[in-house]
């Protein structure tokens, strides 16, 4: 398989493949909704220290300073540690992240959550390296803490899954910070340990009907039939999880909320490149054919706006949109979806203040192979933008 | 009969998170656990606890991460300034009146990360408050020491004993696991938990006779803290049998 992709470092001036543009705000791809995110209480990386204490894989670039109306920040304490999910943390503002709290004291609080203020921000550009690695064992963390919420709050077997995505080595790709890929791997024993893989990001596809057999996959074969509302889009699904398994490709791809989306692309390239190259590469004929899939299926979630009740509506900024899309390549796959469907997730919602007029909904698609390219081409031309 | 709780193939998950002692907080008086979630992790800590005692569900502050925010022993329990007047008057009224049920003014506010503590001694984060160590001796009747747990500040979520032993960051050294195991005058082994993670206190809850730990916990963690905690003494009962039956089917 490729040796690992080191993704463009960050900065405004320096953009993948040598391409050159001006110094973009660095969020504008992203929806008003995901920029407004960042800034949110909720956002873990809204208050990254962007000063020489800073730990390398707090980074990443330019995160704006939090806008003037929250709260004033407690002390820096210290002990502050990342903000993924169960990490520790001392003070407990947020439930399962760490504190909104501080580390920015120093920087200018010139913005606000609206779209129209972003060149005038003062934003320190940080720089990140990351790079695209094989799963291996040691990322069962990692990839764990970025499934935890694949399905929804029913207990399954979470643990199969992570598992197995581990265990295909030949297709799929997790994506760390540079350094951490360290051959010596136990050496640094008193530094903070990479236990949970400062995971940021992971993208795979599995095979439906090479992996029928495990028990995570059936769990999800029952999930997925079980949240399905319509008939003719059961009968569909059905075929598609029965009949047809042996050619489709779970497409699985799982991200922090502000992963630089400059990579995003790159992921599904790697991704792609290395199922062509499976179809060459893996050792037996059957394996090699478990990588032509004829169909992709996907699991994503968005957010639908919730009928508001006679126009009450208090904020009418542009988050008046229908449906937000954290991810913003799920758009053009339900585009270009043969079919798709949606269902309401029952797991607690968030209690974000943006998303109050919002309910977060699974939506499940499924995207023929052929269509891959097309997608593509629109992913790379978002981006672009 | 001491017994080690763990259930391995539906698992004690909260939301398929298996870290249980995110989700509840386990002493010799009383257990809390959060709101929300299964019906089954309730169930699993009631089905062993409730003949001895009150297993009570509550938030803190609003919050199901209540094993990380709160601290207590058999003498008393310290919650966060965050705990609402609703929450408070919950525990005061579900937990045994000998349990000093105290809301505290710190700003560590997770005070579940910052102190761990058994019966008699607590370990404390190094920049706890004078008044609130104070509190802590007073309230929970301990002897208090500030101490970091292999480089960690974060004492509470780096180890977790009882009166009978202790499970601490697997980087401790050996000579801070003397160090430690001298003030809490209790064995102490250097492990983890739900297959190799070192937040041992996020990953499972113990007292003098029960544990409890998340399902990804391994046939090795499991002997690591059925031993150090003492779990295997006295005549092993016939759900442990069961269990490690299972346990041995899953991993095989």
């Amino acid at each position: 398989s490729a040796p690992p992709v080191t993704a463009a470092t960050l900065t405004a001036r320096d953009m993948p493949a040598g391409r050159k543009r001006p110094a973009p705000s660095p969020f504008a791809g992203f929806s008003p909704f995901a920029r407004s995110l960042l800034f949110s209480p909720a956002s873990g990386f809204s208050r990254l220290p962007l000063t020489n204490a800073a730990k390398p894989h707090q980074d990443t670039a330019g995160m704006p300073p939090p806008p003037p109306k929250r709260a004033k920040q407690a002390e820096p304490s210290s002990d502050m540690e990342e903000e993924e999910e169960e990490r520790p943390s001392s003070d407990a503002d947020e439930e399962l992240s760490g504190s909104d709290g501080d580390g920015d004291s120093d920087s200018s609080p010139e913005c606000s959550s609206s779209d129209d203020d972003d060149a005038s921000q003062e934003m320190e550009t940080v720089q990140a390296d990351f790079a695209f690695f094989d799963p291996k064992p040691a990322d069962f963390h990692g990839v764990r803490l970025l499934l935890k919420t694949y399905l929804d709050s029913k207990p399954w077997d979470l643990t199969g899954f992570v598992d197995l995505v581990l265990e295909q080595t030949t297709v799929g790709t997790v994506v760390k910070m540079a350094e951490d890929e360290d051959e010596d791997g136990e050496a640094n024993g008193g530094d903070k340990s990479d236990d949970d893989g400062d995971l940021f990001g992971l993208i795979t596809v599995l095979n439906l009907g090479r992996y029928g057999e495990n028990r995570c996959i059936k769990d999800l074969k029952e999930y997925l039939l079980a949240v399905c509302g319509d008939k003719d889009t059961k009968e569909k699904l059905k075929s598609l999880l029965e009949d047809k398994a042996s050619t489709v490709g779970l497409l699985v791809c799982r991200r922090f909320v502000n992963f630089p989306y400059e990579m995003v692309p790159k992921m599904y390239d790697s991704l792609f490149d290395e199922v062509s190259w499976a179809t060459e590469d893996e050792p037996t004929q059957e394996l090699q054919d478990s990588f032509r899939f004829k169909q992709y299926l996907l699991l994503v979630r968005i957010l639908e706006r919730k009928t508001p009740p006679k126009q009450k509506a208090k904020n009418n900024k542009d988050e008046d949109e229908p449906v937000i899309y954290p991810k913003l390549e799920d758009e053009i796959f339900r585009e270009l979806s043969s079919w798709s469907f949606t269902f309401p997730i029952r797991a607690e919602q968030s209690a974000q203040q943006e998303l109050k007029n919002y309910k977060e909904m699974g939506l499940v698609m499924c995207v023929k192979a052929d269509v891959i390219p097309k997608f593509r081409k629109k992913l790379e031309a978002l981006v672009s933008e | 009969d001491p017994v080690l709780c763990y259930v391995v193939s539906v698992g004690i998950q909260f939301e398929n998170n298996c870290e249980v002692g995110v989700f509840s907080k386990l002493t010799n008086a009383y257990c809390l656990v959060a709101i929300g979630g299964s019906e089954n992790f309730y169930s699993t800590f009631e089905s062993e606890l409730a003949d001895v005692i009150p297993v009570v569900k509550t938030s803190i502050g609003g919050t199901r991460i209540i094993g990380r925010l709160c601290v207590g022993n058999k003498n008393g329990l310290l919650l966060p300034h965050t705990t609402t007047d609703q929450e408070l008057q919950h525990l005061r009224n579900c937990i045994p009146d000998q349990v000093v049920v105290q809301r505290i003014d710190e700003r560590l506010s997770a005070l579940g990360n910052c102190i761990s503590c058994n019966d008699h001694v607590a370990l404390t984060h190094p920049d706890l408050d004078k008044a609130t160590e104070e509190l802590i001796a007073d309230v929970l009747g301990v002897e208090v020491f500030r101490q970091t747990i292999a480089g960690n500040i974060l004492v509470g979520s780096y180890c977790a004993f009882s009166n009978r032993g202790g499970l601490v960051h697997p980087h401790t050294s050996i000579e801070d696991l003397d160090e430690l195991s001298t003030l809490l005058q209790v064995p102490l082994v250097a492990g983890t938990v739900n297959r190799g993670s070192e937040v041992i206190a996020a990953g499972m809850t113990v007292n003098d006779w029960t544990a409890f730990c998340g399902s990804d916990t391994t046939a090795t963690e499991l002997s690591v803290i059925e031993s150090v905690f003492k779990l295997r003494e006295g005549q092993p009962t016939a759900i442990v049998d069961d269990m490690r039956k299972s346990l041995i089917d899953s991993y095989v």
